[in-house]
């Protein structure tokens, strides 16, 4: 019996030892995993696991950085103010029979109809999602919470009802997460379709029946529509990107449903009993297809206001009561139907018939519109209809029943009357300069836009070269301030002129090759006008057409002026601002390239002959999977690699040459010199989600933020210094109300676009510089560069506009205000990331002068003229070449031509073949997005060709590196992560309490383990003696 | 000849847990090999550690089975444990990453399947590992 409970007790002890010593090797294993993990982990859980010490020496100045406020009160006060004001400037009244603006009476009576009134889209899902703060000195709010706070009085009844049907508008968006459920509408996820949850009038009837009296009391009806916008999340145009199972006659996602036209229909029959109005509220960031609404005579005004954020609704509610005239216009052509405009015709998921996981080979996307996109379209055919040339008419096409609001259109309480008095051309000094009276001729107070387009001939050398030619494109635009009645301005407008010259892939260049900026000899008009369609019309009338020719309307010369060029002029932009000659640099991102004569771009020349087919079932070729396979540069013993100083003792950090700007001053080689070889290969393979010390130069971390619509990675607190004793002016106190404040408040790029004033856009920098200050957060990916191919992006809320000229100087704006204060507002994604859908690995082919015009153009002003000193790459290939292998891109581009000398990061590319960091930092990669432990072996993990021994032969890549780290730490000395530092700082290591977490649990299982054994022989030694 | 011991609780769970640490090693080689995630190769300490499990397993259980339950066997189960908890953690380690991605912006049908492989192979892991602490709780064999 003794026997057999001894042996039992052996039982136990052997269990118990099991599982004690199999804890103990969990975590062990932990332990070891814990540092390739120490960033993420870090970041999710506030700790820090280095910090700098320093020392000042007397009278030494560390804060070069000043914020305009003196404590976080101030600071979020100046963002909650601005992110109101730009849903004021920004909110585009579309149509108004002056219902608009409310009297005050009027908004005592007040009904909000459709759900999205009462749960508004205010941001995106997954990226520029609104931060919802609470408790802290800028609260944000909802539509009905900021209409309240105007005095707007709402009818109770039909909140009620809305309210109480808030578990019918429930919606998911796919998530990293997994699928999160929001009460109001989301974008569909990659492949899925668009459910319209707006309410049945049959339900609203089952939820109160007397919600329609009601309106009786409360008669300023505003009807609230919305569309979602969110990464990872796509649109599919037609049909089949709406819920089959809803028999809600809607025929686009973006288009309407039933209980959309319903509840509008509502509002307009209740208006004929009740005498009073219907106002209709776009919420959304892609366009919507609204003819309806617009030829529905019952609809009083349509006021389109994007995505508002946290405050943006004081702005709506402040425009619909005229307390602030509106004076935005479109940033995108609203067309009648998405899906009819050329870049729809090849908007989808086209795999490659020989696609390929293992290497990132998925989906080919061929851009066949050429530059044929939004207005640059619709206008170009419109005008060619008109002209009667390049079949454009045939016999069909009617421009009204093509676009429902034309880009850069708006409206205004008020009347104002624009004359170009003046315009003057000057090539050397690549500008063109427009002088615009403008004249308020209403009866209100209001702001103005002034949008400065030009026209280009289109001669026989285009066509015989393939250049295409708008027939109007945006050349720059410019805001007036507040004119009262009578009150006159003058704007001097200075554009660039290179946003008027054409890219030419046959013209025989300065640097011996092929490619050029051309200005074609003819006449160039510069026209002004309430956007895309009255320039054009303007244009038109000025060429001697009118309504008899088949225009819309007749145009007013008084607003264009004329410009000759003599001779064909391939001299003025051969040179880029750097010295550099232009060339050919993307001749591979033309599918034709590969596989000539595959795409027929379209051609102004022939719009039926060259209309786009759609491109699928492309089956790449061998030529075109020897790229596709991802390993396009081969490291090989070349040069002198034993000339390429690394771990340099030259006395020199980082903090020496704090704001520097001078990038050949001699001290940086020097410095650079100093940082040892595995330095660099663990920085630029390790440089997710902030950018790690460098301890050879005493270089930061510097924490990386997601937008575009403000900071929303990490509450303002996470990373400030709470440091009460220390000389840092931006202290906040532990107990600061504002701590855990969060920044992704501020209205959506549409809307920031659609204000059309690049001083706004400043002021956003500027607000976000001074939280970076605050918040001890640097390097913003703020700037969503990407331009609106389609509408069916549902990524679109990310990004400004369909228009280059628009995106850039917004985005430049932007960059520029961050800049003062010392923040790294960093334009993405860099480049062509013009769809969601299998953008790991997607293919997009397009024409060099489609690239450089479009998308491009929509940078370089952020670099050129903004100094940008940090970019994202992007996920998708140019051509088949992945976007960070790509070095006519992103070494003979953007730092080559266009003089870019910042940090250059990749997008969230975990797939280490598809992040190619040999190919990255040859092309000018500062750091990929992976992270892990600090040491070369866990990057030669990931890469194995990443080891000291196999780079270190190799002279060019060698080189690589070193740029990579003077561009990275450039750009760090040039920002305010250095602001408390000096030549005299270290760099120390911090446990912080997981490690002791960890350690304790380990030693605990350990001891654990130890007592376990020892009972395990006391039981057998009882067993002996027994 | 010896006659064959009568089987206890601990020999069906000891086979129990084999078949979960075989299924575990068989997903993992399998998700080595998936579209996704081939380029990463096979870790030694996840492949390894699994295989070293089963391998330690069978032999105290024929061990055990052929020559009674002698203490020095008592060490196996530990060892077992030790090898499928460093590989448990190991799987998590060298998978994350890649799950973190497709989950966030490379979902499709294949890449899903590819993670979905991983994060079974990685269940069945902990699985193995915990069934063996239960199981080093029970005899092998009955007592005379």
């Amino acid at each position: 019996m003794e026997k057999k409970r001894n042996s039992k007790k052996r039982q136990v002890w052997r269990g118990i030892t099991t599982v004690t010593a199999s804890l103990l090797a969990l975590t062990l294993t932990a332990g070891a995993v814990v540092d390739g993990f120490r960033t993420d982990i870090d970041k999710n859980l506030g700790t820090q696991s280095t910090k700098i010490l320093t020392e000042a020496e007397d009278g030494e100045e560390l804060y070069n950085y000043t914020s305009d406020y003196a404590n976080t009160t101030e600071l979020l006060d100046a963002i909650e103010d601005l992110g109101e004001r730009m849903n004021e400037e920004g909110s585009v009244l579309l149509k108004n029979n002056g219902a608009l603006p409310l009297s005050e009476e009027e908004t005592k009576k007040v009904s909000f109809m459709g759900f999205s009134s009462y749960y508004p889209v205010q941001g995106g899902d997954f990226g520029s999602s609104l931060s919802e703060n609470v408790g802290t000195d800028a609260d944000t709010v909802d539509m009905v919470t900021a209409f309240k706070s105007r005095g707007y009085e709402i009818n109770p009844t039909l909140q009620s009802l809305y309210e109480g049907m808030k578990e019918s508008f429930k919606s998911e968006a796919v998530l990293p997460w997994g699928v999160t459920t929001y009460y109001r509408t989301t974008a569909p996820g990659i492949g899925g379709t668009f459910t319209s949850i707006e309410a049945s009038q049959e339900d609203m009837d089952k939820g109160e029946s007397g919600w329609k009296e009601s309106l009786n009391d409360y008669n300023v009806m505003i009807v609230t529509l919305a569309r979602g916008g969110s990464e990872n999340a796509n649109y599919t145009p037609g049909k089949e990107g709406v819920n089959p199972e809803q028999k809600l006659n809607q025929t686009d996602p973006l288009g309407l449903s039933d209980t959309e036209r319903d509840i509008i229909n509502a509002a307009v029959e209740a208006k004929a009993g009740n005498n009073g109005k219907v106002v209709v509220l776009l919420n959304n960031a892609s366009a919507m297809e609204i003819d309806e609404i617009k030829k529905n005579d019952g609809v009083d005004a349509i006021l389109e206001i994007g995505l508002p954020g946290g405050y943006g609704f004081y702005g709506v509610a402040d425009v619909l009561s005229g307390e602030v005239n509106p004076s935005g216009h479109l940033t995108d052509t609203y067309a009648v139907t998405n899906a009819n405009s050329p870049a729809a015709q090849n908007y989808g998921n086209y795999m490659y018939t020989n696609a390929d996981d293992s290497h990132a080979i998925n989906s080919a996307l061929v851009e066949a519109e050429n530059i044929y996109m939004g207005y640059k379209y619709y206008e170009t055919r419109y005008a060619d209809c008109v002209l009667k040339q390049g079949n454009a008419d045939n016999g069909q096409w009617n421009y009204n029943d093509e676009v429902s609001y034309p880009f850069g259109y708006g409206l205004s309480y008020t009347t104002f009357e624009q004359t170009l008095e003046q315009v003057e051309v000057n090539l050397e000094e690549r500008t063109v300069t427009a002088q615009v009276t403008v004249k308020n001729t209403g009866d209100a107070a209001g702001k103005d836009v002034v949008e400065l387009y030009v026209s280009l001939p289109y001669t026989e050398y285009d066509k015989e070269h393939k250049v295409e030619k708008s027939a109007i494109q945006l050349l720059d635009y410019g805001k007036t301030d507040t004119l009262e009645p009578g009150e006159t301005v003058n704007l001097i407008i200075t554009a660039d002129a290179q946003d008027m010259t054409s890219w030419d892939s046959t013209y025989k260049n300065e640097a011996g090759t092929t490619g050029n900026y051309i200005l074609d000899e003819g006449t160039y008009y510069f026209a002004l006008g309430n956007g895309s369609h009255e320039a054009v019309n303007n244009v038109l009338a000025m060429q001697g057409k009118s309504e008899a020719d088949g225009m819309t309307k007749n145009g007013n010369t008084d607003k264009v002026k004329t410009w000759e060029l003599s001779d064909f002029n391939s001299t003025a932009f051969a040179y880029s601002v750097t010295g550099v000659a232009v060339e050919n640099q993307l001749e591979d991102m033309d599918l034709n390239y590969y596989m000539p004569n595959t795409v027929t771009y379209l051609s102004r020349n022939d719009w039926s002959g060259t209309w786009p087919t759609t491109y699928q079932d492309i089956t790449a070729t061998e030529e075109m999977l020897e790229v596709l396979d991802n390993d396009t540069y081969e490291i090989t013993e070349n040069g002198d690699a034993s000339a390429i100083v690394f771990g340099a003792d030259n006395g020199l950090s980082l903090a020496d040459l704090k704001g520097v700007t001078d990038i050949e001053d001699e001290r940086w080689s020097s410095l650079v010199d100093e940082i040892t070889l595995e330095e660099s290969m663990i920085r630029t393979g390790f440089g997710g989600t902030s950018t790690k010390t460098i301890e050879s130069i005493i270089s930061p971390e510097v924490i990386q933020n997601d937008g575009p619509n403000g900071f929303n990675s990490y509450p303002l607190g996470q990373y400030a210094n709470t440091d009460t004793a220390s000389n840092d002016p931006y202290v906040i106190s532990p107990d600061d109300k504002n701590m855990n404040y969060k920044a992704g408040v501020m209205s959506n790029a549409t809307v920031i676009a659609q204000t059309f004033s690049k001083e706004l856009a400043t002021e956003f920098g500027e607000v976000m510089g001074n939280y970076s200050l605050w918040s001890n957060l640097t390097i913003f990916w703020g700037a969503g560069t990407n331009l609106h191919r389609t509408p069916y992006n549902a990524r679109n809320h990310e990004y400004y506009s369909e228009d280059a000229v628009l995106t850039a100087y917004q985005a430049a704006s932007f960059v520029s205000g961050g800049k003062k204060y010392g923040c790294i507002i960093a334009p993405k994604h860099f480049a062509f990331n013009d769809t969601e859908i299998n953008r790991t690995g997607l293919s997009v082919f397009m024409t060099e002068q489609q690239a450089r015009e479009n998308e491009l153009r929509g940078v370089q002003s952020a670099v050129e003229d903004a100094g940008a000193l940090g970019i994202m790459t992007a996920y998708n290939r140019v051509g088949c070449t992945t976007d960070n292998s790509h070095y006519g891109l992103l070494q003979n581009i953007l730092r080559k031509e266009w003089g870019f000398q910042g940090l250059m990061s990749e997008d969230f590319i975990q797939d280490a073949e598809y992040a190619t960091l040999k190919e990255a930092v040859h092309c000018g990669v500062t750091m990929t997005c992976n992270t892990g432990a600090n040491n070369i072996d866990a990057v030669s993990a990931i890469w194995p060709y990443w080891t000291v021994e196999n780079v270190s032969k190799d002279a060019t890549l060698l080189q690589d590196l070193k740029n990579a780290m003077l561009w990275q730490n450039y750009a760090i000395a040039n920002s305010n992560a250095m602001d408390g530092i000096s030549a005299n700082s270290k760099i120390v290591n911090v446990r912080t309490w997981y490690d002791n977490a960890l350690l304790a649990a380990q030693i605990a299982f350990a001891l654990l383990t130890i007592l376990a054994v020892i009972m395990y022989f006391r039981s057998m030694k009882r067993k002996e003696e027994v | 000849m010896k006659p064959t011991r009568k089987q206890a609780m601990g020999f069906y769970l000891s086979i129990l847990t084999i078949i979960i640490a075989l299924a575990a090693l068989i997903f993992y080689l399998i998700n080595c090999n998936s579209s996704y995630f081939k380029n990463q190769g096979v870790h030694p300490l996840v492949a390894g550690g699994i295989t070293a499990a089963i391998i330690v397993e069978i032999v105290y259980v024929i061990l055990v089975e052929k020559l009674g339950s002698e203490k020095i066997f008592d060490i196996l189960p530990v060892i077992v444990g030790i090898c499928l908890m460093v590989a448990f953690g190991m799987f998590i380690s060298v998978r994350v990453a890649g799950i973190a991605s497709i989950m966030t912006f490379e979902k499709n049908a294949q890449t899903t399947a590819d993670m979905n492989g991983a994060i079974i192979g990685m269940v069945l892991c902990v699985s193995a590992g915990i069934l063996n602490m239960i199981t080093s709780f029970f005899r092998i064999i009955k007592e005379d």
